[in-house]
């Protein structure tokens, strides 16, 4: 009889501590996992805030900006546009093969200027 | 003699007890059990509810989950309009040191005078908002120098990376993150979202550690997809900007429309502001002209009036018209044109702009026919789009017009509309005769039209519209390389109190392109251009020429006209 009863505390005494640590456990990961979201939503905003960045830096004002300053370009227009028909019906039409045509940029320029 | 002490017992022990004294004591311990008992039999049973309450109370809290707004997209998926977290700094201000050594230090991160600053700090509130929506790094350093007092606050910010170019179409939101005018207020509930909640409990650092009930997460706000081109946008802006700089222009406007499915692609008005920066902006910035305000549309109008004789059978393109000798006196007004064209066909009357030759023409309709095109075409009528203040312009009951009204109605005075308007029943041309619905939003579906003209009575006009913008046309400028294109000028004088004002004009040109089967149809408006030229041919055309050109070319349409290549290209062998 004392002896079922010893197993008996023991077994009462183990579930307890254990009880006690899968508490602590479960706080443990609950903090951990609260860091985890708080951490995604940094970086999620912090994402959109690049996106943002990114895209103010790719406006059409400011490529067009820099395409004209810095690198001396113009918009295009037909006339200084080569229309190429598709390969399938190009090829069909033989024009293609075995040519390669090249656009040179400073004949262009000599072209005259966009209306 | 010796006394002897017996040291193993003590005659206190031998002294007798009272029983009385052991059964008080007991008496007295199980009571206090049963006291605790009670008390425990309280707290745990009878008044379990207010304790949970107020333990609760003290550590449970609820916290809002914000939704984020949704964002604005063009018609390519890129960002119009978004929020991005952004700090607010806030303070206690009985707690601040107004002496603080660090305080000079944060004025100067915030961008706020020093006396400013104290002046917000010296309160006898207990909250102040120190400056809203500050950026992210800025905050961080307010935080470092770790004043007592200050705290920060996480909230959103819209940004609009386009800026100005398309400021009046996406509007603006205000600091609470709700819309206050285009797109961002008529879509507002869409964009807004629904907060979230959940209840933790938090331990005496403020850390969360648990959740005492199920989360509501936050219903993010929707994204909206716009017909807006950015591209086309910014160009349609971008030239508009410096037709009114170079024409020394009060304001002006542009709206350019997909054909085929009523998009808008473009909407764009000068003067405008930036709406990442909205500091002393005045009404003048604020208005979205192609929408708000209507004018008398002048010569724009004559190919309507041509369009509606035609569809009742009144007239055909070659009809002789006699408009010499470019005077005509009627009701106590002379109407003129600005030469003596002589005998026109209807297409020349189109194509010179003769104001003589469209009263001749109105003549041959009733009031109420003209009246009930107008109305077909949307005049007078609020335009159905998703946008906030749009006018309906005004065209008065066809039973009150006068003689000499309608005659002027024919070339566009007595009757207002907006740009957006005029540009809107033109589609009624583009589209084969019918007027389609235009919209803000994304929409790929093919733009089922109301009709109005006959396909033939468009086809014609376009025609008329061709040759205007043509060789010997009041709109030659319009004229685009390799695209065909046709439309009608206008120059409107402008309304001055009872009567016109002398010098005081405005430029429109109103046109679609390609002429044989329209793609977009473009409206541009200039208003009170002061710098010697004020026709609309001369100020607006332009701006449709170029403007129809990068929308083509943006829009992959292949040039529909021969174009002598500028390229020079040359044919290399290849090595095989």
């Amino acid at each position: 009889m004392t002896r079922l009863n010893l197993v008996l505390l023991v077994a009462v005494l183990a579930s307890a501590f254990y009880l006690v640590h899968l508490q602590y456990e479960s706080r443990r990961l609950y903090v951990a996992l609260e860091r985890a979201k708080t951490a995604s939503e940094r970086l999620a905003a912090d994402h959109e805030q690049l996106v943002v960045q990114k895209r103010a830096q790719a406006t059409p004002s400011r490529v067009q900006q820099l395409a004209v300053r810095q690198l001396q370009m113009r918009p295009a227009n037909p006339a200084i546009t080569e229309y190429v028909a598709l390969p399938a019906v190009a090829g069909a039409d033989g024009a293609v093969s075995g040519r390669v045509q090249s656009v040179q940029g400073p004949a262009v320029q000599a072209g005259g200027q966009q209306p | 003699m010796s006394r002897s002490i017996a040291y193993s017992s003590s005659p206190l022990l031998t002294s007798a007890t009272p029983v009385w004294r052991s059964k008080l004591i007991v008496a007295g311990l199980a009571l206090a059990f049963l006291g605790l008992a009670g008390r425990a039999a309280y707290v745990q049973v009878f008044g379990n509810e207010f304790f949970q309450r107020q333990g609760e109370v003290r550590f449970a809290r609820t916290l809002e989950l914000p939704a984020n707004r949704g964002r604005v997209l063009d018609r390519n998926g890129l960002i119009l309009a978004t929020s991005v977290v952004a700090q607010s700094v806030w303070a206690i201000p009985e707690d601040i040191d107004l002496n603080h050594p660090k305080l000079p230090e944060m004025a100067k991160l915030l961008e706020l005078p020093v006396a400013e600053l104290k002046r917000r700090l010296n309160t006898d509130k207990s909250f102040v908002w120190v400056r809203r929506q500050v950026d992210e790094p800025i905050a961080l350093k307010v935080k470092a120098l770790d004043i007592k007092g200050v705290y920060l606050r996480k909230e959103y910010k819209r940004q609009y990376p386009e800026g100005e170019a398309a400021a009046h179409v996406v509007g603006f939101t205000n600091v609470e993150d709700v819309g206050q005018e285009g797109v961002e207020l008529i879509f507002n509930q869409q964009l807004s979202g629904k907060a979230g909640s959940r209840r933790v409990i938090k331990d005496r650092l403020g850390r969360v550690i648990e959740d005492v009930r199920e989360v509501v997460p936050p219903v993010d706000g929707q994204d909206l997809q716009l017909s807006i081109d950015s591209k086309i946008q910014f160009f349609a802006f971008q030239k508009l900007r410096e037709a009114v700089e170079q024409h020394k222009a009060k304001a002006g406007s542009v709206v350019v429309i997909d054909v085929q499915t009523g998009e808008v692609l473009a909407l764009a008005n000068y003067p405008t502001y930036n709406p990442n920066r909205r500091e002393n902006l005045s009404g003048e910035q604020l208005r979205n002209r192609a929408l708000t305000d209507t004018f008398e549309p002048g010569s724009t109008m004559k190919p309507i009036t041509v369009a509606m004789a035609m569809e009742a059978g009144r007239i055909n393109p070659q009809t002789i018209i006699d408009t010499s000798p470019g005077r005509y006196a009627m009701g106590g007004f002379t109407i003129t044109d600005t030469h003596n064209y002589g005998v026109l066909t209807v297409e020349g009357v189109i194509q010179k702009s003769s104001n003589v030759g469209a009263l001749k023409i109105a003549q041959k309709m009733s009031p109420q026919e003209m009246w009930d095109t107008f109305t077909a075409l949307g005049y007078g009528q609020k335009p159905r789009i998703e946008f906030p203040g749009a006018v309906p312009g005004r065209v008065r009951p066809w039973k009150s017009w006068r003689p000499v009204e309608q005659a002027t109605m024919s070339y566009g005075y007595g009757l207002s509309a907006s740009l957006f308007q005029m540009v809107h029943s033109y589609t009624a041309f583009a589209h084969d005769g019918s007027i389609i619905q235009p919209t803000m939003l994304k929409n790929s579906e093919a733009a089922v039209g109301r009709k109005v003209f006959s396909a033939e009575t468009a086809a014609a006009v376009r025609k008329m519209l061709q040759m205007a913008a043509g060789p010997g046309g009041t709109g030659q400028k319009a004229q685009t390389v390799g695209y065909s294109v046709g439309g009608k000028s206008g120059t409107a004088r402008k309304q001055m109190g009872k009567g016109y004002a002398a010098n005081k004009y405005r430029s429109w040109f109103t046109g679609m392109a390609p002429i044989d089967k329209p793609r977009i149809v473009v409206g541009v408006m200039v208003d009170e251009p002061s710098n010697g030229q004020y026709y609309g041919g001369l100020v607006a055309a332009p701006v449709f020429s170029e403007t129809v050109q990068q929308a083509l070319r943006i829009l992959g349409v292949q040039p529909d006209m021969n174009v002598k290549p500028q390229i020079v290209a040359e044919t290399v062998e290849e090595s095989i």
